[in-house]
């Protein structure tokens, strides 16, 4: 019988990793070597169970604290534009402009026109604390000190 | 390379990574440690990186001599040495396996099974069980390996050869010891 296939060539042979002229003398070997054929399954077998381990994967704390090491570096810059800033800070503004909105309509003063009130107000304060009969004959125009003066006609009649 | 893109990476090549190192020291504590360290060293170097190349390639080449010099340090006292001893002549391993797989294989046995592929490969010194790992577990190519362990391809062709026959007999040993369940 031939001489055996080097061991070498054998695990090559399993791996594909043999080449032409070598390949095709260790499958002419093959064809009349029982004893190679074995070995040669044998190596295709032990890379069956080495190809068949489960895959271990990187664990996410370790992910996570590389990237923290090495990729937490970066500018502090550069947390404006990550969704962890922003999505806090609409919510906070979202929020904020809700109660705005739902205030507003709370408030009957949002069907009055605040400011001959206000203006008014500011005239009483100047003049006096309480209003007198000299109130009536005043040349107030604005619609508040007509209805004082209405009030005053009507109770002089 | 910038942080961002080292980020990309860490995703990239980590998984890979992480497996090698757990195939390599057969536990997680040094698995983890090594993808550390080798994330360590990726990053302070980061200027020798051929961005042309793999990046994950160039992690494993890290992560392979990493491991080697932590073992020659103090990785394991019950470790074998660096050099190779000499394997023994196959003692009918093919024997010793079932002919062909068929799905009624025990899913129980198929686990001890693997366990016992870890501890048999926890025995194999260090740069044959490199070699047989980067080959049979991570798919690398013979040319690809010899990048990883910077030596020639000749040299690769032997370690996986020699690894095979090493990781066998101890596997077989381990399993006449009463290993895996029959």
């Amino acid at each position: 019988m031939k001489e055996h296939i080097v061991g070498e060539e054998i695990s090559a042979l399993s791996d594909g990793a043999l080449s032409g002229a070598a390949r095709a003398r260790a499958e002419a070997h093959l064809a009349d070597c029982g004893a190679c054929r074995r070995e040669l399954e044998s190596l295709r077998h032990l890379k069956r169970l080495l190809a068949a381990a489960p895959r271990r994967t990187l664990p996410a704390d370790l992910a996570l604290n590389l990237e923290h090491r090495y990729v937490g570096a970066r500018p502090w810059t550069a947390a404006f534009t990550r969704p962890a800033f922003w999505v806090p800070v609409g919510a906070v503004a979202a929020a904020a402009l809700a109660f705005s909105v739902w205030s507003r309509s709370l408030s009957p003063a949002g069907d009055l026109p605040l400011e001959p009130l206000l203006a008014a107000h500011e005239r009483y304060s100047a003049e006096a604390l309480v209003p007198e009969p000299n109130l009536v004959a005043s040349s107030y125009s604005d619609p508040l000190t007509l209805t004082y003066a209405d009030a005053a006609d009507g109770t002089t009649e | 390379m910038d942080a961002e893109t080292f980020a990309g990476l860490i995703a990239q090549a980590g998984d890979k990574a992480y497996n090698f190192a757990y195939r390599l020291s057969g536990n997680e504590q040094d698995a983890r440690d090594l993808v550390q360290e080798s994330f360590a060293r990726a990053f302070e170097h980061a200027g020798a990186y051929d961005a042309s190349r793999p990046f994950d390639s160039w992690l494993l080449r890290i992560l392979h001599n990493v491991f080697l010099d932590g073992m020659r340090r103090h990785w394991h006292s019950r470790t074998v040495s660096l050099d190779a001893p000499s394997p023994v002549e196959d003692t009918g391993w093919a024997d010793l396996l079932p002919e062909d797989e068929t799905p009624a294989h025990d899913e129980l046995a198929r686990r001890e099974s693997l366990d016992l592929l870890q501890k048999a490969l926890d025995r194999v010194p260090l740069l044959f069980k490199a070699a047989v790992v980067l080959c049979d577990i991570e798919g690398l190519s013979y040319e690809e390996i010899a990048q990883v362990a910077d030596v020639p391809v000749g040299t690769v062709r032997s370690r996986i050869h020699q690894g095979r026959l090493l990781l066998r007999r101890e596997y077989e040993a381990l399993e006449r010891r009463g290993g895996v369940a029959s």
